[in-house]
Formats: C-alpha cells, sequence, structure tokens
C-alpha cells in the first residue's frame, strides 16, 4: 500500500539515498566560479569580493587562503548556496547553474560543513543527518540512516557511532558528523570552512587524511583556512585572496610559505611617521608567563610574558587565530587565566573582571564591535555611557543625569564624527560600521586612559577615519598612554608601534624595534619560520 | 521634541494595529456565530467606558493587572522570561490578609502595614527561583511555574487552616475597616493611586538610574553588559525583586482594595489568571511601565464589558478571551515577519 502523506513528502528528487551514479574523472573541473562579485550595500563601501575567478578539480585538495575579512567564508557561502552572488557566473561539471539556496547546491553536489557545528546536541549521530533529509518523513527508517551512515565511515575511516549522542561526542567527532552530514548527499565538491579551528592536532591529523582519502575517491575539496602549514600539508593548489581581490592561485608544490604571507599581507609600504620620542612611562602593562585557553579548551595563549610602559605602543602581528583574540580578552578581564600573572601599574588584576580592569584604568577596543562593544537595542547616548553610567558627574546618587550625558554624546559625537541621527531615539542596531567604531574609539578614549588595549582599531574603516584613528592614538601616546595594539595589518603595525611582537602559536616569536625590522622579517616570523 | 513624539507615536503604531486586527476577526468570530457584532461591540464598550460608573469597574478591573504586568516587563527588559507573576500574587493576597485580617493596628498605619506586607512576601517568594538562577543556572520559566504551582497550593492550604474567616469556612479573613482602601465608586477604591505611583517609580528606575541602565543593558545584550562590568547575578536579583513586589502589590489590592468581599475564596477564584493576564497586558504595552498603565485599562474594560456583551446581546463573555488571544498573536506577527524578512535579507 502506498502512503499517500509518504508520497506527498517524496515530491522532486528519486534519489533516496542521494547515490550518484556517474564516476568523477581526475581533474575534470567539477565547479568554477567565474568573477564572482559580492557587495553589502550599507554595511560596507567595498566589495566584499570583487570579481573572483576560482575552480575546483575531481581529485583534488584546493586550499582558500586568507586573513580574516579577505573574503573566504563569503566566496564559500556563495558555492553552498547560503548567499547570492551580486554578479557572475557559477558552473558545475561545465553547465552554468544558479544556486538559490543550500538544497539547490546539495542537489548539484556541492556540500559545505560550516566552522560551527549547526547539529542537535541531544539527539544522536543518525538524528541529526536525518534531520537534513529533505525525503525524511516519518516512515523513513532511522536503520537505514545508521546503516549508510556506517558504510560511509568505513569508506573514509570516519570513524563515529551512529547510534552516540552528539553532546556526548568530543569537538573532532562532531565535527566529523558535520563531514558525513554532507557526505550523506555523495557531494561532488566538499567545501570545508576553517575545520581545524576547533580541534586538537590529532584530530586534525585525522582529518586531513580522511580529506586526502575523500580527494583520491575522486571528489574536490575546498579547504578554506587562514594557517599556512595547513596549506602546506595538505592541498595541491592554493588561491590567495586579499580584501576581496583574488591574487593568485598556485600549484602548492610550486610556492613557499613566505611567498605565500606575502600575498596575504600585500606590499607594506612603510611610512615613517614623524612623531617625537615619548617620555617612556612606568611599565602599565606586565604579563608574566600567561596561559590562557581558548574556546575548546585547547591552549590559546602559551606561555606570554611581556611589557608595555607609559608613552609606548606595543604591536601584536600575527596571522588571526594564533591566540590574540584570547590575549586580548584575558588582559581585559573578559576570559579567565589558566596560569600566570597579569600586573597593571604594578597591581595583581588576574582573575579580577572586567569592571575592576576598568576602575585599573584599562580602555577595552574590543575586536567584535557588535557582539560586545555595542547594545544595537539601545539608543547612541545610552551606548556612549556604557563606561561612565555610574561615575559623577553623570551619575549622581545613582540616578543618571540626562541632560548632562545629552552634552556629553553631543561633544563626542562632533569631536568623533559620528554619524546618527539623533541622541536618544535611534536604535545603535542602524549605525553603520564605521559609525560603530568610532562610537567605541569615542566612549573608550575621551578620558584619556592610562592603557588601551586595541583589537583591529582600524579594521573595516575608510582612509580618513583610519588616519584620524592613528592620530589620536599618537597624541594619547605622547600624552603618555600605555598601548597595546593588535593587529593583522602590518601596515598599521609598522606606522604605529615602538615595538612589534610577533605571536605565533600562542607564543610570542620574537619582540623587535620596529625600527630594527622589516615587513619581511616579521612576515617570516608570522608563518612560523624560525629565523 | 517632535522627533521624540514620531518614536512614540512609532512604538504605539503596532499595539493599536494588533488591537484593531483583534477587533475585527472578534468581529468575523461573532458574525459566524450568527451574531451581530456591531451591537456586540457597541454593548461591550458603552458596559467599559460607557458611563463614570463604567469607568469606575473597568479601572477597578484593571489595577491588579498594570502591576502583574510590572513583573513581566521588567523581566523582558532585563532579558529573563519572568512568569511568576501568579504565583507572587496569591502570596501577596496571603500577606495582606496576614497583616490586613489578623492584626490590629491604628488606621492609617494598619493599611501601609498590610500593603507593605503583601509587597514584601511577594518578593521573598522571588528569592528562590532568583537564587537557583544566579547560582545553578536553573532557567526562569521552569522554576517559576514550579514556585507558581508551590505558592497555589500552599495560598488553598492557609486559606483552609490557618487564616479562615472563623464565620464563613469557604473564605479566608477579610481586611478590616482599618486595612481598606476608601472606596472611590463602585469596586475602585484608592489603592490604584498606589500602583499607578508605583508604575511610574519603575519607570523612573529603568530609564533614569544606573541600576535600570545595567538592567536594560544586560537584557539587550548580556555580553556588552560583561563587557561594561555589569554583575549578572545583580540584575538577576534586582528583576525578580521587583517582580515579586509588582505581583505582591497586585495580590494585596485584590484583598485590601477591591469590595465588597475584601478577601480571597477558597478557590482562589478571584485571583486566578491576574498574574498570567498580566503578560499579554505587558506585551501590548511594549513591556514598559507606562505602557502598561494604558494597555491594563483595555484590558481591565474588556473584562468588565464582556459581561455586558453577554447580558444584552448573548455573545458570551469567553469571547472577550479570544479576543485578547488574537491581539497577542496579532502582536507577535510582525516580529515573525521581521525575521523572515531578515533570513530573506540575508540570502540577497
Amino acid at each position: 500500500m502506498v502512503n499517500p502523506l509518504r508520497k506527498l513528502l517524496f515530491r522532486g528528487s528519486s534519489r533516496e539515498n542521494g547515490q550518484r551514479p556517474t564516476k568523477l574523472e581526475k581533474g575534470e573541473v567539477l565547479l568554477r566560479a567565474e568573477g564572482i562579485v559580492k557587495e553589502f550595500p550599507g554595511v560596507w563601501t567595498h566589495l566584499i569580493l570583487d570579481h573572483v575567478t576560482f575552480d575546483v578539480r575531481a581529485g583534488e585538495i584546493h586550499a582558500l587562503l586568507g586573513e580574516n575579512g579577505a573574503g573566504k567564508t563569503v566566496m564559500a557561502n556563495i558555492l553552498s548556496g547560503f548567499y547570492m552572488p551580486s554578479s557572475g557566473q557559477i558552473h558545475v561539471r561545465g553547465r552554468q547553474v544558479s544556486i538559490n539556496s543550500p538544497k539547490d547546491a546539495l542537489r548539484l553536489g556541492i556540500g559545505m560543513a560550516h566552522q560551527e557545528t549547526t547539529l542537535v546536541r541531544p539527539l544522536t549521530v543518525a538524528e541529526n543527518i536525518a534531520l537534513g533529509i529533505s525525503e525524511f518523513d516519518l516512515s523513513y527508517p532511522l536503520s537505514k540512516v545508521e546503516r549508510r551512515v556506517r558504510e560511509l565511515s568505513q569508506r573514509y575511516g570516519l570513524e563515529v557511532d551512529p547510534r552516540a549522542r552528539v553532546e556526548d561526542l568530543s569537538a573532532g567527532e562532531q565535527q566529523r558528523v558535520e563531514i558525513l552530514k554532507t557526505l550523506y548527499y555523495e557531494p561532488y565538491v566538499l567545501i570545508l570552512d576553517e575545520p581545524t579551528s576547533v580541534l586538537a592536532p590529532q584530530e586534525a591529523e585525522q582529518l586531513f587524511s580522511i580529506l586526502r582519502s575523500m580527494a583520491a575517491d575522486g571528489r574536490g575539496i575546498v579547504y578554506i583556512t587562514h594557517k599556512l602549514e595547513e596549506v602546506m600539508e595538505l592541498s595541491d593548489r592554493v588561491s590567495v585572496l586579499r580584501l576581496g581581490k583574488l591574487v593568485a592561485t598556485k600549484q602548492t608544490s610550486q610556492t613557499t610559505k613566505e611567498e605565500l604571507v606575502r600575498m596575504m599581507i600585500g606590499d607594506v609600504a612603510i611610512t615613517p611617521t614623524k612623531r617625537g620620542r615619548a617620555k617612556k612611562g612606568e611599565v602599565a602593562l606586565e604579563l608574566r608567563d600567561l596561559h590562557v585557553l581558548g574556546a575548546e579548551g585547547s591552549p590559546a595563549v602559551d606561555g606570554v610574558s611581556i611589557q608595555v610602559r607609559g608613552g609606548e605602543i606595543l604591536g601584536i602581528a600575527g596571522v588571526a587565530g594564533n591566540g590574540q583574540r584570547e590575549l586580548v580578552e584575558a588582559i581585559t578581564g573578559m576570559r579567565g587565566v589558566e596560569a600566570g600573572r597579569i600586573l597593571i601599574f604594578g597591581e595583581d588584576m588576574t582573575g579580577r573582571s572586567p569592571r575592576a580592569f576598568a576602575d585599573q584604568g584599562v580602555s577595552h577596543i574590543p575586536e567584535e564591535r557588535r557582539r560586545i562593544g555595542t547594545a544595537e537595542g539601545m539608543s547612541l547616548a545610552e551606548n556612549l555611557m556604557m563606561r561612565d553610567y555610574r561615575l559623577p558627574p553623570f551619575s549622581k546618587r545613582g540616578v543618571l543625569d540626562r541632560s548632562l550625558i545629552s552634552q556629553h554624546a553631543q561633544r563626542m559625537v562632533s569631536e568623533f564624527g559620528i554619524m546618527a541621527p539623533d541622541l536618544w531615539d535611534t536604535e545603535a542596531r542602524i549605525l553603520s560600521g564605521g559609525n560603530i567604531q568610532r562610537l567605541i574609539l569615542a566612549r573608550e578614549l575621551w578620558r584619556e586612559p592610562r592603557l588601551i588595549i586595541a583589537a583591529h582599531p582600524t579594521y573595516g574603516l575608510d582612509l580618513k577615519a583610519v588616519q584620524h584613528t592613528h592620530e589620536l592614538f599618537s597624541r594619547l601616546r605622547g600624552k603618555g598612554s600605555a598601548i597595546l595594539l593588535v593587529s593583522e595589518d602590518l601596515e598599521e603595525i609598522f606606522a604605529m608601534s615602538d615595538r612589534i611582537a610577533v605571536m605565533f602559536r600562542g607564543k610570542i616569536v620574537d619582540v623587535k624595534g620596529a625600527r630594527e625590522t622589516n615587513p619581511d622579517e616579521i612576515g617570516l616570523m608570522m608563518a612560523g619560520s624560525q629565523i | 521634541m517632535s522627533e521624540r513624539l514620531w518614536s512614540t507615536l512609532r512604538s504605539v503604531a503596532p499595539p493599536v494595529v494588533a488591537i484593531a486586527v483583534g477587533l475585527f476577526v472578534g468581529a468575523l468570530l461573532m458574525l459566524s456565530f450568527g451574531f451581530d457584532p456591531v451591537r456586540g461591540y457597541v454593548a461591550l464598550f458603552r458596559g467599559s467606558y460607557g458611563s463614570p460608573e463604567a469607568w469606575m469597574e473597568s479601572l477597578a478591573f484593571s489595577t491588579p493587572l498594570m502591576v502583574t504586568a510590572i513583573t513581566f516587563a521588567v523581566g523582558m527588559s532585563a532579558g529573563l522570561f519572568n512568569i511568576c507573576a501568579e504565583g507572587h500574587m496569591y502570596m501577596g493576597a496571603a500577606g495582606a490578609i496576614a497583616v490586613g485580617g489578623m492584626v490590629s493596628l491604628p488606621p492609617g498605619l494598619h493599611l501601609v502595614a498590610a500593603t507593605a506586607a503583601a509587597m514584601l512576601v511577594g518578593g521573598l517568594w522571588a528569592l528562590p527561583a532568583a537564587l537557583l538562577k544566579m547560582w545553578r543556572g536553573v532557567h526562569e520559566v521552569v522554576s517559576t511555574i514550579m514556585f507558581n504551582w508551590i505558592a497555589f497550593w500552599f495560598v488553598l492550604y492557609l486559606i483552609r487552616f490557618h487564616i479562615t474567616d472563623p464565620g464563613r469556612a469557604e473564605r479566608a479573613t477579610p481586611a478590616m475597616i482599618t486595612a481598606r482602601y476608601p472606596v472611590l465608586g463602585g469596586s475602585l477604591t484608592g489603592v490604584i493611586f498606589v500602583v499607578i505611583a508605583f508604575c511610574v517609580a519603575i519607570y523612573f528606575l529603568l530609564w533614569h538610574t544606573g541600576l535600570g541602565y545595567e538592567l536594560r543593558l544586560a537584557g539587550d545584550n548580556p555580553d556588552a553588559a560583561r563587557y561594561a562590568g555589569v554583575s549578572f547575578r545583580r540584575v538577576i536579583l534586582l528583576t525578580f525583586l521587583i517582580g515579586g513586589l509588582a505581583a505582591g502589590l497586585a495580590g494585596g489590592s485584590q484583598i485590601l482594595g477591591r469590595p465588597p468581599s475584601w478577601t480571597v475564596y477558597a478557590t482562589l477564584g478571584n485571583l486566578l489568571n491576574l498574574g498570567f493576564q498580566g503578560i499579554g497586558v505587558a506585551l501590548i504595552g511594549r513591556n514598559h511601565p507606562i505602557g502598561a498603565i494604558f494597555a491594563a485599562v483595555f484590558f481591565g474594560g474588556l473584562a468588565h464589558g464582556g459581561r455586558f456583551m453577554e447580558y444584552e446581546v448573548g455573545v458570551s463573555a469567553e469571547m472577550v478571551g479570544a479576543i485578547n488571544g488574537i491581539i497577542v498573536i496579532a502582536l507577535a506577527l510582525p516580529e515573525i515577519l521581521r525575521i523572515v524578512k531578515r533570513v530573506r535579507a540575508v540570502k540577497e
């Protein structure tokens, strides 16, 4: 008997198990993206992807390399149907297609495993996979899914028990489930977005061998990363993106880490800043053998010891993901410390709260501006008050002085050039990225703090705003503030810093005087080369 | 100033539209049951706002809703889904009876003491749920639902065995004359002024003090609040405490300020659901303490006028419940549409 409901739910695809009949020829171009442009009008003024052309062939692992914000993830999201390109063409196995949804992409044989897993934690592995099956209905036997999961696990050595609950699995196993979820549809092309960011080294090794066996099976793998070692170890070809543009596509065997770093960070023009030699002040920040754990419990900051003095800018250079974020969070009280000590103006601040750090005179310009730097549902004036709302003269015995706050906010708006329709009535949500950053700079810097921790302070700003920020930092330095500047932009690091520390895999590789080094040397250290 | 006016209008528009939708769908419902919706609504609104007497009754109905709405609204401002008002209200009523009905105090002082007792008992009842959330991370929806039931049976037990009216076993001891708010007319008493003053005080706390700022910041973006150095435990405690005081006052208002019974029956019939109705009132009032006052007047009017609709046109008073429900759904619709739109916008 045919169950009418089942029939209804089964419409469309006849690939109940997603088996693809054709065998893939090695070297065949599976997926080709031509002249892809993506813009986010109103959010960013520049193009996020600027005429990028990119292809994946059967049997290869193609790495997509670039710094944060280079456009890697946006590219992947376009190929897998999460975003629509503003213009450009996509060809799958020689046929032009338009991909309107992740479902379309899967139907065309393109699957993506996301950076953060999208699994339902209390369900089992098989149940999670069944969730994504469009043909799934109440009569679809889970045992069938389980059987196929076992089959796929065996074929690629992806060991996962289909009956295990996701919440009981390690990060590496969850990653494997995420890949299995995609493999279930037998994609020609598998896209992985920074899959090792949550994995332990051995787990990463296992993943690499799985990916190699999938490539050997004739699939094309797109591997997104900003880690050079992974590119060198794993990939057959590598494409480098910088600021939305494709710099080059190379055979991995014909390039070197050093060349890749140069392509990632671009030509660095050193503009020697004319500035007075600021009088070195007392030690503002001192870290003694600091150890901090990352999100998944793996060590992110691994024994860092540095000092920053008043009147000095210490630049922290490094490819993203080498512990800079965790370092910044630890020295502003936002993240717990595993071992080591944080001294601020001689006072031991290890394990203290964000408020204690603020009271000690630490300003924090956070990397995630909208997520932690602003309350988007509140007004401009209220956002400017985040540090000062409990301090006189804005607050008297707990009661806020609205007119004084208005005056102050008005001053900040004109001094820092924040473009906002009003002070009290419009939600900060509608402010552009640049104006959000000006708001944060105004809030964190107007009191001329003694110690400034700035993470990517000019990222995404236009040229004028960048200049303004740099002038501001120089002026504060001249007045004796100590500044720790974390940036991926080497030009900024060289233009602003007195000394440059390079961070690699949670450690400080070396600290150099800005005048005694050059971008090439720093670039090599960023790539992890020992000198 | 005109910008201010516009933004106020913008925030008032959704509930007004939702109310219109609710009334419209209610009319369709009446039609489908063979009643004349025009006559129904005329009876409803004449009954609720048609005369000074009608206004007094409607306001009497709305008084407890203003403060149970505050409980939910303050919770939402802080990002907590606090649905504890029902239980706090029962406890507050018990507190009001304990002091207002069983202790003799001089006039004036007695009223103040009984009101304070209602609020304090309500506030204390908030502590277990608050502490569970602060120390063990127990979600407030789960804990408050359980505490609501505990309060229900506990107060029922008190009425049966400890605060029973010696003359009439089916109810608790009524508030003494010295602990009753002066009657303004009909069922309306002076307690409404206390309730409105409380709403205004909460408005001031939320929008003009550092504590209120912390609370709203934590509600808008917990990560930013942490960054700004806000203590979550303090925010949770404060939110629950205000919620408890507010709902306690709601319970007290039904004992010390609601003729003719001035007490609670052993079924809790005259208190039942006032706390949960506060959630709808808060939503219509856009989770704003002043908005809650106006929304409560509307809901109170519906509750009172519904009886006239049944009496004069034959539409059962439960229709009011249906209209209330449709209004809340209509109010939620724009948010749902916004989410759909956002998903589409991201794709393009």
